[in-house]
């Protein structure tokens, strides 16, 4: 059985690299000589073939895994719409912008705005599930319209900013104002947060939801959660009242 | 044939095609599950009374059930396409919406024939409802004044089989009844199958039509009721006083067979003269289960 494709950096990266166009589109029966072609788009000398700078091995089976340093590539899973990503290691900004389908796992911290809005564009991630190993940087899933994004350590500051529908989850603390501007969608906190003063407090309750919800990530991606969250209670915010006030945030409450 | 002297008479129960879906209830405790489980499941004998045929088909540990709690399962079955969704709405919405605790889940995820339930359900939520998809699966939280009612858009529906079923034909009305729970016990957890009826029995066998009404699309089966047996063209046997009929529905024929395997085993007891079946001469119902084909094998 084929483990799929594995793309690994050759040397270190000395200019930051977009990978906008690396995974939009099919990609999942590309060959590794056709991923290889794909552009990146590098800050100084332009665009070059991905293949130029990393190696591609392996044959298609629906899984890309990306190994090396990668913190100088931004927009790593961009338009993502199928597939499975896995990414050893933390990645730049705008991890999975635009994302409408598939899954992309990161294996380490993202930056700013991961699973947002592409600049210039309404709505961010569309659909799948972006799961960030370690933390955030500001304003991950910033405009999201459906989909999952789950934050295992810290999310930065204005997470889920103007959400229009979808979920994220934050294993750790999430960051100052997270939920700002929210019209819909879910922001749940199985760590410290502090809810915008635009969210109003509704009730402590166990969401049944929540259960199937966590329990899938336990078991498909082995994020730790645990039965105390699975059984526990919940305070819910109702939000933001300065938008439409359809969304919430679901704050775990250790007890 | 015999089985441990119990005659098995050479005949077929003859079964029809329905829709089956499977319903998954859980709630806080057995209790509440329970609770709303009866309630789904009652007045749903048959299609001819009640729209809709329904029972448990066993309980779920909470290891078993998709939010961990614990849980029942049920079959709901109709005889058409259209009618099976309405009657999930109905009941769905009137007896586990209403229920303490419970969330309601499709059973039947592998069946591509999908009807909509929650998102029918939904607008009990008055646009306060929240819609989920979890694993590629679309779930509506519906606000209630105790939390949220959680319930899966869409239940799949299967081609199901209705009607499979075995006669016990006792000495004695006590050997009868203590026959018919002894099959009906062995059937309580049995997968793919119901037994719809009270207890999961039925003393009124019915046969089509009627002699005095033309209305009437059921009537007593005159040829075993042992009252019956100097005025009417009798089958009961001369030493028989007492009949009662065990009616299995189930997922599919395979199911059925087995179910009515257990069934007649655990009947064939003290007291029991034969085990016969119900039929249409074969012309209305495609199933035919002929009791001797489905025992054989099982006399040891």
């Amino acid at each position: 059985m084929s483990g799929g494709l594995v793309v690994r950096l050759k040397a270190s990266l000395q200019q930051r690299a977009d990978f906008s166009e690396v995974l939009a589109g099919p990609w999942t029966t590309l060959s590794a000589r056709e991923l290889a072609q794909r552009p990146i788009y590098l800050e100084r000398d332009g665009r070059v073939p991905l293949g130029d700078l990393f190696e591609v091995r392996g044959e298609p089976n629906g899984r890309v895994h990306f190994a090396g340093d990668l913190e100088r590539v931004d927009r790593l899973g961009a338009g993502l719409s199928q597939g499975d990503v896995i990414v050893e290691g933390s990645v730049g900004s705008e991890a999975g912008v635009g994302m409408a389908g598939g899954s992309l796992d990161i294996d380490g911290d993202a930056g700013s705005r991961a699973g947002a809005a592409p600049l210039g564009f309404k709505r961010g991630m569309t659909g799948g599930e972006l799961i960030v190993r370690g933390s955030t940087g500001a304003e991950a899933g910033a405009a999201m319209r459906r989909g999952l994004l789950v934050i295992q350590r810290s999310a930065g500051s204005r997470t889920g900013l103007g959400m229009i529908a979808g979920n994220v989850i934050v294993l750790g603390a999430a960051g100052p104002e997270t939920g700002l501007w929210s019209k819909r969608g879910s922001v749940v906190a199985l760590g410290r947060i502090i809810p915008p003063a635009t969210y109003s407090y509704a009730c402590t309750y166990q969401p049944i939801h929540l259960r199937l919800m966590l329990t899938r990530l336990r078991v498909r991606y082995g994020l730790p959660i645990h039965r105390r969250h699975l059984t526990g209670l919940y305070r819910r915010y109702s939000g933001d009242l300065a938008e439409l006030g359809k969304g919430e945030i679901l704050q775990w409450t250790a007890k | 044939m015999k089985i441990r002297g119990v005659f098995i008479e050479d005949t077929f129960a003859e079964a029809f095609t329905m829709r089956v879906a499977r319903i998954v209830i859980t709630a806080h405790s057995p209790r509440w599950v329970r609770a709303a489980a009866l309630k789904l499941t009652g007045f749903a004998t048959s299609v001819i009374g009640c729209k809709v045929e329904a029972g448990i088909e066993r309980e779920l540990p909470a290891s078993e059930t998709p939010d961990g709690r614990p849980g029942i399962s049920i079959l709901l079955m109709t005889m058409g396409k259209d009618d099976l969704g309405k009657r999930l709405i109905e009941r769905i919405g009137q007896t586990v919406l209403t229920c303490p605790t419970t969330a309601c889940y499709d059973g039947l995820p592998e069946a591509p024939d999908r009807v909509g339930v929650g998102s029918a359900l939904r607008f009990f939520g008055d646009g306060f409802q929240i819609s989920k998809v979890i694993g590629g699966e679309r779930f509506w939280r519906i606000p209630v004044m105790e939390g949220e009612f959680l319930v899966q858009e869409k239940f799949g529906m299967l081609k199901g089989v209705g009607g499979g079923n075995f006669l016990i034909l006792a000495r004695a009305a006590d050997a009868a009844l203590a026959a018919a729970e002894a099959a009906a016990d062995s059937l309580a957890s049995q997968p793919g199958v119901i037994l719809p009826f009270p207890g999961g029995v039925v003393r009124s066998g019915s046969k089509v039509g009627s002699r005095r009404s033309k209305t009437m699309i059921a009537s007593t089966n005159d040829a075993f009721c042992p009252t019956l047996r100097a005025v009417t063209q009798t089958a009961l046997p001369e030493e028989v006083n007492s009949v009662l009929e065990i009616v299995i529905n189930g997922t599919d024929a395979a199911a059925i067979a087995a179910a009515m395997k257990t069934g007649i085993d655990a009947a064939c007891r003290e007291g029991v003269v034969a085990i016969s079946a119900g039929n249409y001469g074969g012309k209305l119902g495609p199933h035919h289960f002929h009791l001797r084909k489905i025992m054989n094998g099982a006399q040891g």
